[in-house]
Formats: C-alpha cells, structure tokens, sequence
C-alpha cells in the first residue's frame, strides 16, 4: 500500500495548519464557519453580539477540548464512548470533593486527573494490548466511569466552589478564560502532532499500524497514549464545565458523546485512522456550537434544531466522502 | 386518711393515664388506622437529590404512625428490570403496604397489579404508570403542575398589569411538568402577555449547561425580557450574569424554590432592581401525600382528603408572605428550605 498518495496521510511535511499550504480540511471548516457567521449576521444577528458571543464561546471552548480528545482516539482508528462518563466524573470530583470550599479544589483537581489517567490506561489496555473492540471497550469503561459517578455523588448536584467559578468563567482580555486554555491545548495538541517526531510517529501509525510496526514502531504504546490523552482532556473539559455552570448535574458529560463525534468528523479527521486536524477540529467546534445558538436565536422548535445539526454533520461526511473517493 | 390518699393517688393516676390517652390520640394523625401495618418505599430511580429528600420525606411521615411496625426502601437505580424485582420482591415478603415511585412508566403495571392481587396496598405516585385504581393498585397519587402555572401566571399579572414578554424554558420535549405548567399560565394570562420562546416552552433536557446556552441566546435576541419562568431554578443561575453583562438587570423570574437560587437572589437583588422573585415548594411533600394514602388504606385510619399533590407559593420577594426569600449560606446550596424535613434530616438523607 502506497501511503505517500494516501488522501488521509501525506508525506509532505505538514505545518500546523496540516500541511504547508492551507489543507482541504480547514478550507471546508473555515468556509463552513464564515457561511454560518454570515447567515446569522443575516437572519440572527444577536447571536453574534459580544454578549451573546461571551456566553456561548466557553461553551465551544468545553467542546474543543472534548473534540480533540476524541480525535486523537479517533486517528488512531479508535472510538471512545467513554466520553459523558468520564466528563461526568470529573465534574462530580471537582465539585463533591470540595462541596463549596476552595482549599479543596486542588486536591480534587489532582484526584479528577488521577482518575482520567487510570480510565485511559485502561481502556489502552483493553483496545492496545488486550485487542477488544474499541467501541465495546469504552462502553464499558464508561459504564464503569458512571459506577464511579453514582458511587462519589449519588447523582446529586453540588454547587461548584467560588474558585472553580472565578477559574472557568472569569475573563481575560475580553474572552472567557475557558476560551485561553482552549487556545493553549489547541496550540500543544497541534505542535505536539505536527512538528514533534513523537506526533509525527502517532499520525503515521494511526494511517498504517501494520506498517508501523513493520518499521519498528511501538504501535501498541502509542495506541495507549492516544486513550490517555483523550481521558486527561475530557478531564480538564469536565472541570471546566462543572465551573461554568453553577450547579452542574452528575450527568453532564452525557451532551458531549454525539457532538464530539461529530466535530471530529467535521474537523477533517477520517473515521478511518490517520492524519489529526487540530485547527479545522477546534474550528468545527465553534460552528457546531453556534450553529446550535443560531437554532436557538431564530427560535425553530427544539426538534428542528436536531435536525439543523444533524444535516450539518450529514453534509460534513458527505463532502469528505466525496473528496476521498 | 390512708384510704383517701390511695383515693385521691388513683384519681390522679386515671386522670394523668386519660391525659395521656387523649395526648396521644391527638398525636397520631387521622390517616394513620389501628392495624399494625408494614411499608416500603420502592424508588424507580433514587439517585438524586430530590429523590432522597422525598423519599426521607415520606420515611418522616410514616414515622408518625406507631400502627407502621417496619419500614422498607429500595432504590431501582434507573434499572427497570431492578424495580420490577424489588416489587416483586417485597410483594413475597409480605410487606402489607409500598408505595413506588414508577419511573419506568407502564412497564412495571404487571408487577403492580401483581402485588395488588396478593393483597399488597400498593400506591404508586406522581409518575404515572397507566391501569385503573382498584384494579391494578388502591391508589394514585398524582400531582398536579397546573396550580403552579396559575401561581406564576397571578404573580406575572400582578407586577405586569399591561403585559408582559415572557420567556418559559422547562426539560425535555414534550415533559408533562412543562405542558401543565403552561395550561396553568394560560388559563390565567390574555393575549397581552407574549412568549418569546417557541412553543410551549424552549427545551433545556432540565441540563445547566444547555440552559444557560439558551438564555445566553435570548438575552443577546431580545433587548426586553420582563420575566423567566422556569421549572427547575438551580439550572438559570448560571446564565443570568449575562443580564448584567449587557447592562441590563436581571428580570423577575419564578421558578422552583431551593437554597442556591435564595442566596443568588439575595447577592443580586441590590444591584437588579428588576429582579423580583417567586418560587414555588420544591414538591418533596409529594412523597408524604403517598404515603399518607399507603398507610390510611393498611391500617384502616382515614386518607386524606386529596390524592392530587399542588405545591404552593413558597418565596414572594415583593410582598414577602407566605415568606421573604430565604437563603441558609451554612448549607449546601441543592438544600430545600421549602420543604418540612429538616435542613439537617436532608443533609442526612442526600450524604448518606
């Protein structure tokens, strides 16, 4: 098999954007993104006033973090189910620990990732070593991530603690600090893929692990990593959220399984392994986000807003399936 | 002189006995018969706050009952299959009363109706579960949301004598909690009261983060926003800053009372002169109304008067009756101060 011609894996040297000139991905998300601000400009105008845009841009910023993590799963031909229920332990954790003091927030922190380490080993376990079904793995993983939910909260909301609030949803520079940490991981997340030769190994044997491991590569290592970073940033996505919402429920996390899903998809990535696109994700990230605020403010029925979001998706496979074929 | 002490001694102890007789018959509530009687509670799916302040609730009130000689729970865990086996289950021990909180719906009617015949007094409430009374169980206690609509609707009509713009957000499509709510408030608001929400209400899934980006949308789309009604006000308060982001402040809301909502009242109320406030009871007593029904009907005492549970006014910030907006910064903000357990007994119950 010839990878060099391989749509999903290129052999140029990519720069952060895919490759050196603007990739095919982020010309779709990009020209997605700019159709959809234009329409709201025409029929939705508040939807992108500075107020509107305040209270919905950390919503997408949760989104990116999310979106990313699954498509590091997601390159590596995986699919990581576990997503609400790791979201939704990491927020009962960061608010149930504490309940409502700040000197505890650390230790709960620092508890949240403890547990997403030990859920992305072993669902690395389960699906790199032990070879199950990705899908059947992190079902269960997340039914066991929800036994956790149950057992720490008893599905009991608690009211997230001043500190957390001021973390997530203080401001800098007029954008929500949860947009900042966005920005960051998506810039990590993009050196690290793009210009690292551990990123570089990791998008290669995504593409072709059989050839991977022909040339050597710790193919099954790096199947692990792709699991445990996506836990470590559902993590981080779920104490964000749990700050941006004052009470958060210990079901949270359950919103995020088709939209991560779907922004990966949008974002360029193929369903089938290989290349990752950061950017052009973190991008479809915030149109599906103010797509759904775009359904909001035109006031469709809450069924047809499904359905705007569904045929988005169904459009985004359609035009890389085509691409591809 | 000695026989007259034994005499007046007897008195005394026959007058204090028949004191106490009558204290304690004053004590015992009608409802509670003089059969011996034996009663669990069975949840659907307990694992929540309100549901454990509901279920503690319903434990309090058969506590008031000396017929009841044991109390029994049991949590399905969302689990249809766990409900039915646990109704199943007490059914074959023996139990003489349970009152289940259906969550499955219809699918555990067979297992009801099953109990019912083994002459079990079951009461299922609030979640309906299909059947008839006398057949498939004794009793269904219901509640009803359209007395909080009228509630709300009277409140809007008071501080917006010439009309008002509304916006009304409740959970998932097509929730009955929402569709009652909304027959209540129509039944009492004209024309000149506008929804700016598509109908019948925006659509939350009762989730804080989908709630707050639906608020977010609306207060960017419409420059005047005079009230919020919702039914679940934890949810709002992450989206209400956005008021005071544009400027503008926090408009009246009603909604469902609990301790996080009061004290965000209180911290805002200064600087949000619009911000006016009605809650109604967070509904615990719903489980007490059940289990009212449950016991009257295993012991032979009287059931009460109604089988349809209305939560009432609770908080009204403008006239204060039947009370000011309260706020306990002591406790956890998911406490109900509306309802009659104890903050304390709560905190026992959602900790436990």
């Amino acid at each position: 098999m010839n990878t060099a011609n391989n749509a999903t894996y290129g052999t140029m040297p990519p720069g952060l954007f895919g490759r050196c000139r603007p990739s095919f991905e982020l010309g779709t998300v990009v020209l997605s993104t700019l159709a959809l601000i234009v329409l709201c400009m025409i029929f939705a105008p508040s939807s992108i006033t500075s107020g509107a845009l305040a209270g919905s841009l950390p919503f997408a910023a949760v989104a990116v973090i999310v979106g990313l993590g699954q498509m590091l799963v997601v390159q590596q031909g995986g699919f990581d189910l576990s997503v609400p229920g790791a979201i939704s332990l990491s927020v009962v954790i960061s608010t149930h620990y504490p309940a409502g003091n700040d000197a505890e927030l650390l230790p709960a922190i620092l508890l949240a990732l403890a547990f997403a380490l030990g859920a992305g080993l072993f669902n690395g376990i389960l699906i790199g070593i032990v070879r199950l079904n990705a899908i059947v793995a992190t079902i269960g993983t997340n039914a066991l991530l929800y036994g956790g939910v149950i057992a720490i909260s008893g599905g009991v909301p608690r009211t997230t603690t001043p500190l957390l609030s001021r973390i997530a949803g203080g401001e800098f520079l007029g954008l929500g600090h949860t947009v900042w940490y966005a920005l960051v991981i998506v810039l990590v997340v993009a050196v690290v893929l793009k210009k690292t030769v551990a990123g570089r190994r990791f998008e290669g044997i995504g593409a072709n692990p059989a050839m991977a491991r022909t040339v050597g590569l710790r193919v099954r290592s790096y199947e692990m990593s792709a699991y445990v970073s996506a836990q470590l940033l559902y993590c981080l996505a779920g104490i964000l959220l749990a700050g941006l919402t004052s009470q958060p429920t210990a079901f949270l996390g359950n919103s995020y399984l088709l939209p991560s899903v779907a922004i990966v998809v949008l974002g360029g990535t193929s369903l089938m392994g290989g290349r990752g696109f950061p950017v052009p994700t973190a991008l479809a990230a915030f149109f599906l986000t103010q797509l759904g605020q775009f359904s909001i403010t035109i006031g469709v029925p809450f069924s047809a807003q499904t359905i705007i979001q569904a045929l988005a998706l169904g459009l985004g496979i359609a035009i890389y399936s085509f691409r591809r074929s | 002189m000695k026989l007259t002490s034994r005499k007046i001694a007897f008195a005394a102890t026959t007058a204090l006995s028949l004191a106490a007789t009558a204290a304690f018959a004053e004590d015992v509530p009608s409802w509670c018969g003089p059969d011996n009687a034996t009663l669990a509670l069975l949840d659907g799916s307990g694992g929540n706050s309100w549901r454990q302040i509901t279920s503690a609730s319903a434990r309090e009130e058969a506590e008031k009952c000396p017929s009841i000689t044991d109390f029994f729970y049991a949590d399905g865990q969302g689990d249809t299959q766990k409900s039915i086996s646990d109704i199943k289950s007490f059914a074959a021990r023996g139990v003489d009363a349970m009152v289940v909180f259906g969550d499955a719906g219809p699918a555990v009617l067979p297992a009801l109706t099953a109990a019912h015949r083994a002459g079990v007094t079951v009461v299922p409430y609030r979640q309906q579960v299909g059947g008839e009374e006398g057949v498939n169980y004794a009793k269904f206690v219901s509640a009803s949301f359209v007395s909080d609509g009228v509630n709300f609707g009277n409140f809007i009509k008071r501080e917006f004598p010439d009309g008002a713009k509304m916006l009304f957000l409740s959970g998932p499509a097509g929730n009955s909690v929402g569709l009652e709510m909304l027959e209540g408030l129509n039944s009492v608001l004209d024309e000149r009261y506008e929804y700016l929400n598509p109908a019948p209400f925006h659509v939350t899934n009762w989730d804080p983060a989908l709630t707050q980006q639906v608020l977010t949308a609306e207060i960017a789309k419409h420059p005047q926003i005079d009230v919020i009604i919702s039914d679940y006000g934890a949810s709002l308060i992450g989206g209400l800053p956005a008021f005071e982001r544009n400027g503008r402040s926090i408009p009246a809301i009603t909604t469902e009372s609990v301790n996080l909502l009061g004290c965000f009242w209180q911290d805002k109320q200064a600087n949000n002169p619009d911000f006016k406030l009605l809650t109604r009871g967070g509904g615990n007593e719903n489980g007490r109304l059940a289990a009212q029904w449950a016991i009257a009907l295993a012991t032979g005492g009287t059931p009460p008067e109604t089988s349809v549970y209305t939560s009432e006014i609770f908080e009204d910030s403008v006239t204060g009756e039947p009370s000011e907006v309260q706020c306990r910064r002591d406790l956890p903000g998911e406490i109900y101060l509306s309802a009659k357990l104890s903050p304390e007994k709560q905190l026992e119950a959602i900790n436990q």
